[in-house]
């Protein structure tokens, strides 16, 4: 009898470790899934008040996705992943003082930009009794970009699973040509290359719940400055600091999972951010979930960003006024339902976007122009077999 | 290196406030639920990561970074 008990509890802890996800140990996935995801983003136009003459029109972004994720023997998986976005519209150029004292955008050509990128990726991962190790390579090109890419990562697990230590280093080499360059007097081609690690520790608290903590670094060198802007210098070399924080928690009398995430960064042109997001994963029955979703996001601005650009400048001095460097706080929020019938997976996902220096938690001496807001829909299906 | 101090205290400090509840592996099953794995949707964050990436000066986190693009 006491043998047959342990037996049972033997085959219980069995299963409950090859359930994916379960106790952190890994196990190779027992099927295919192939996932094709379709998606638009839309900036919206800007304000009138900020672009005095011409077209008010932003980008409109397609996005498709494409991943198959497949076992192979008894203890790999690989997986493939392929993306094809295609962009049209316009970008700020430069930004001059209006009529009014306060600073306009003009935005680049008059008849737009169209750009596509296409990427293609692919990796695998060995399982082992108590850990996992993965690398993948990649190749994105665009008409004016090019980026190859390689990273390694693994994981372990101690005490009983509880606790997972993983780490992780990557790497990629990128070739920039801008297009027109002669005509606009743009660089010609240039490189940048970005070395990146992390190391993250994942801890079981209870039956319903983890959190993950996880620190990295990025070190960028070569050509940082943006080619399409009229006066953009920036360092050549760039540390970046991150420290994410997530926690997961099951509310059974609920039915539903919450996801809390939170993030630190610093960068030496002077930018820190604070990044929360939280969603609401509510089952509906066996089949569906509704998932809202909230974002909040602030940064400070770069040492050397300026609303204004300065034409007297030396462009042997560091500016720029890309409003990506601007201090600005951004909300975003959205839902993302979901229809699982087995085999087959459907996603359907809405967010608005909005960026704006009255949501920033960082002190604005400098309001940026052309802060984007816009909307994002997709669909996502998945397939297994 | 304030803020790179202040941030190295909270993780020492999160690290601590982690109680080590002995929860055995027939105990999981909640924690082996699709919507509660740490990236249920990959191609909805790899997505998100891309936009933000575009919009936004940060990036990083709890993996290490892949290719860029002419977007940023």
């Amino acid at each position: 009898m006491k043998n047959s008990a342990s037996a049972n509890i033997i085959a219980l802890s069995s299963t409950a470790l090859a359930l994916p996800g379960i106790a952190l140990a890994d196990a190779p996935p027992t099927q295919s899934t192939v996932s094709y995801k379709l998606s638009n983003y839309q900036e919206d136009d800007l304000p009138r008040s900020e672009l005095p003459f011409g077209k008010l029109e932003r980008y409109d972004i397609d996005v498709q996705q494409f991943q198959l994720v497949a076992p192979m023997g008894r203890n790999m998986s690989v997986h493939v992943d392929a993306n094809y976005e295609s962009l049209s519209g316009a970008s700020p150029w430069f930004t001059t003082l209006g009529l009014d004292g306060k600073p306009v955008v003009n935005l680049s050509g008059a008849s737009g930009i169209s750009d596509n990128r296409s990427e293609l990726s692919a990796g695998t991962r060995y399982y082992l009794d108590n850990g996992s190790f993965a690398g993948n390579i990649g190749y994105s090109e665009e008409n004016d970009y090019r980026a190859v890419y390689f990273g390694l990562n693994g994981e372990r697990h101690y005490n009983n699973d509880l606790t997972t230590l993983a780490g992780g280093f990557s790497y990629s080499s990128d070739d920039i040509f801008p297009t027109d360059a002669a005509l606009f007097n743009r660089v010609r081609e240039e490189d940048k290359q970005s070395s990146s690690v992390f190391v993250s520790l994942t801890q079981i608290i209870n039956q319903v719940s983890s959190f993950q903590t996880a620190l990295s670094f990025t070190e960028q060198s070569g050509f940082l400055s943006d080619p399409y802007k009229l006066r953009d210098v920036r360092p050549e070399d760039k540390t970046q600091i991150a420290w994410s924080n997530s926690y997961r928690r099951f509310f059974v009398a609920a039915n539903a999972a919450m996801h809390v995430n939170y993030r630190f960064y610093h960068d030496d042109f002077g930018i820190s951010s604070h990044t929360g997001d939280f969603s609401w994963h509510q089952n509906l029955g066996r089949q569906f979930e509704i998932v809202p979703q909230l974002r909040y996001y602030s940064q400070s601005a770069a040492d050397f960003f300026s609303n204004v650009d300065n034409f007297l400048n030396p462009l042997s001095e560091y500016q720029s006024s890309d409003y990506r460097l601007s201090a600005f706080g951004a909300v975003s929020g959205g839902f993302s339902l979901i229809a699982d019938m087995g085999s087959w997976k459907a996603t359907l996902t809405a967010e608005r976007y909005l960026a704006n220096d009255k949501y920033s938690a960082y002190d604005v001496s400098q309001p940026s122009t052309a802060l984007v807001k816009y909307n994002r829909l997709s669909l996502g299906v998945d397939f297994s077999f | 290196m304030k803020q790179l101090r202040t941030a190295l205290l909270l993780l020492t400090c999160s690290l601590i406030l982690i109680s080590c509840a002995d929860v055995r592996a027939w105990e999981r099953g909640y924690l082996a639920r699709d919507e509660m794995t740490w990236d249920p949707d990959p191609l909805e964050s790899a997505l998100n990561d891309h936009i933000f990436f575009s919009k936004e000066a940060s990036s990083g986190g709890n993996s290490a970074a892949g290719g860029g693009c002419g977007c940023n």
